[in-house]
């Protein structure tokens, strides 16, 4: 790998595929972070769907309005968990040996937010293929589903540039889990699980303009073939600004904490 | 001649040692000059171990962000998100709500039981109580009642919460006493399971897991957030005989002001359960160990 890496040969995207190869080989011996992302979200499903759904009146069967809620919250904390990732070299000095064979910063950031992006999308695939099975029908054409896959695919990559900010924000593993927790939290005041106007009204201003909101109501009108009004174009400049800020941050925290 | 003088000389010397020693008897009378103390009863031993129990939570205040932060967390959460899609609004919902998350918490902080007895059994002083000549038990019910300091702080944090946001006990004080003393029989009754699991398990996270394994299911999988009729059939079955389910019911009940007899009933005898088939297990492993 060393060659490789220091092979003029190998421009800056054969580096940053090579890294997203590390850290997919180390995402895959974590069992453990494996099983957590995929079990968190289908047992929230299920808690939300058999507990809660019967008490729930949304208009629609519960199953199909909770879905497009999961589907957000299993990328927002598959996304969050590469803080750990980008912390554990942070701290471990690996940092200084990709350095030292001349890999830039941004081949060894990218290689965590393109695992990251390329684990989640698989996860979430997994909770819909779950979804499926217990009753979950969507109605969307072939558009709406590229559509939908698009929006989740940018709203993965925008929290894994947030999260590699945070892990490089962090200075322990422990610390950097805590933003996962709160990537998690997050979807809850929002249209996730029921919705806004049966929350109280000083919660609706929160819910309604947080960053999860849009996303999710895109995801649900595209899925089940419904008018979705300026909700994606919302959640997009949603992404594309936390984007921005997150990869300004994460290029100027990396320069900082490899100096 | 020099070795038979220096002979004689030494013998004299041991002689004169051997004189000047002084007699166990004599030592004992000096040293202790009153009766040795009568060995302490079962209650006074028990009451240490949990003195020693309340003295750790003292010197690691974290290990009440379970007690205080989480359920707290959790009642705001689930009344203010979901109460108004749950119930219609959520003033009605925090009074079906907070019986059933102040059981939830209660039941969940059991299993820091185990857990201490694990860590210190991986730290060695619990060989040293081993050979104290105290009442076996002693112990584990030392454990189990400085808990119990821990079981009625939760509740009381909770319902302080819980009066805050609306929530009003139709049962007035004598009510809320009587459900807080059901829970606490329970919790009580049910740690006895993770003292078990502390005694049998090799690390403290093994205690963990499983504690958490068994506690998520068994306190979601009740009537703690919903009422069980609005659950599918399959899963109303499990729900409806769950002891969680039964200690939830009659807390609630005895908060409103009512007297569930066969909640109670239910949860007693759950609690028999656990005291007679795990506490008898739990002595056996800890007389083995």
């Amino acid at each position: 790998m060393s060659d490789a890496l220091g092979s003029d040969a190998l421009g800056p995207i054969g580096r940053t595929v090579t890294m997203t190869g590390r850290r997919i080989r180390i995402s895959a011996r974590d069992i453990d972070a494996v099983i957590t992302s995929l079990l968190l979200p289908l047992m929230l499903m299920a808690v939300f769907i058999y507990l809660f759904g019967g008490a729930i009146d949304t208009g629609t069967a519960y199953v199909t309005y909770v879905v497009p809620g999961v589907l957000v919250l299993c990328a927002a904390f598959g996304g969050s968990t590469t803080a750990i990732g980008v912390t554990e070299d942070m701290k471990g000095g690996i940092i200084d040996r990709f350095r030292s064979l001349g890999v830039g910063g941004t081949s060894i950031l990218a290689g965590h937010v393109v695992a990251s992006t390329l684990r989640n999308l698989l996860s979430t695939a997994l909770v819909l293929g779950a979804a499926l099975l217990i009753g979950f029908r969507p109605d969307a054409s072939p558009a709406g589903w590229l559509a939908a896959a698009g929006l989740l695919t940018a709203f993965v990559v925008t929290i894994s540039w947030l999260s590699t900010a945070v892990g490089l924000l962090a200075r322990t593993p422990e610390a950097a889990s805590g933003f996962s927790f709160f990537m998690v939290f997050l979807p809850y005041p929002s249209s996730a699980f029921v919705p806004i106007d049966t929350m109280p009204g000083w919660l609706h201003g929160f819910a309604e303009h947080q960053p999860v909101t849009p996303m999710i109501e895109s995801l649900r009108g595209l899925l089940l073939a419904e008018p979705v009004g300026n909700e994606p174009w919302v959640a997009l400049a949603w992404c594309a600004g936390i984007l921005t800020v997150s990869v300004a941050a994460s290029a100027a925290l990396f320069r900082v904490r490899s100096r | 001649m020099t070795t038979a003088t220096t002979t004689t000389t030494s013998d004299r010397a041991a002689d004169d040692h051997f004189l000047d020693a002084p007699k166990a008897e004599d030592l004992a009378s000096l040293l202790i000059n009153k009766e040795r103390p009568p060995k302490p009863s079962a209650l006074s031993a028990s009451l240490t171990f949990g003195w020693r129990t309340v003295l750790k939570i003292k010197h690691v205040p974290e290990q009440l962000f379970d007690v205080t932060a989480f359920p707290i967390m959790m009642v705001l959460m689930y009344t203010y998100l979901f109460g108004g899609a749950l119930a219609g609004s959520t003033s009605e919902y925090i009074q079906f709500l907070l019986p059933g998350i102040l059981t939830m918490s209660v039941v969940m902080v059991t299993m820091y039981t185990g857990v201490a007895i694990n860590t210190d059994i991986s730290k060695g002083v619990f060989d040293r109580f081993r050979t104290l000549p105290i009442w076996r038990p002693a112990p584990m019910v030392g454990y189990l009642l400085g808990d119990v300091l821990r079981y009625v702080l939760a509740s009381a944090v909770m319902l302080t919460v819980g009066m805050i946001i609306g929530y009003r006990p139709d049962g007035g004080p004598l009510g809320v006493l009587l459900g807080v003393a059901l829970l606490v029989i329970f919790a009580f009754s049910f740690s006895w399971v993770w003292t078990m699991f502390g005694l049998m398990l090799r690390s403290e996270k093994s205690v963990m897991g499983v504690s958490m394994m068994v506690i998520f299911p068994l306190t979601f999988l009740s009537n703690v957030f919903v009422d069980p009729k609005t659950m599918p059939g399959w899963l109303q079955a499990f729900v409806n005989n769950s002891p969680v389910t039964h200690v939830a019911t009659g807390v609630r009940e005895l908060m409103a002001g009512e007297w569930p007899a066969a909640d109670i009933a239910w949860s007693l005898g759950w609690s028999a359960f656990f005291v007679i088939v795990f506490g008898a297990w739990t002595m056996r492993l800890y007389n083995r160990k």
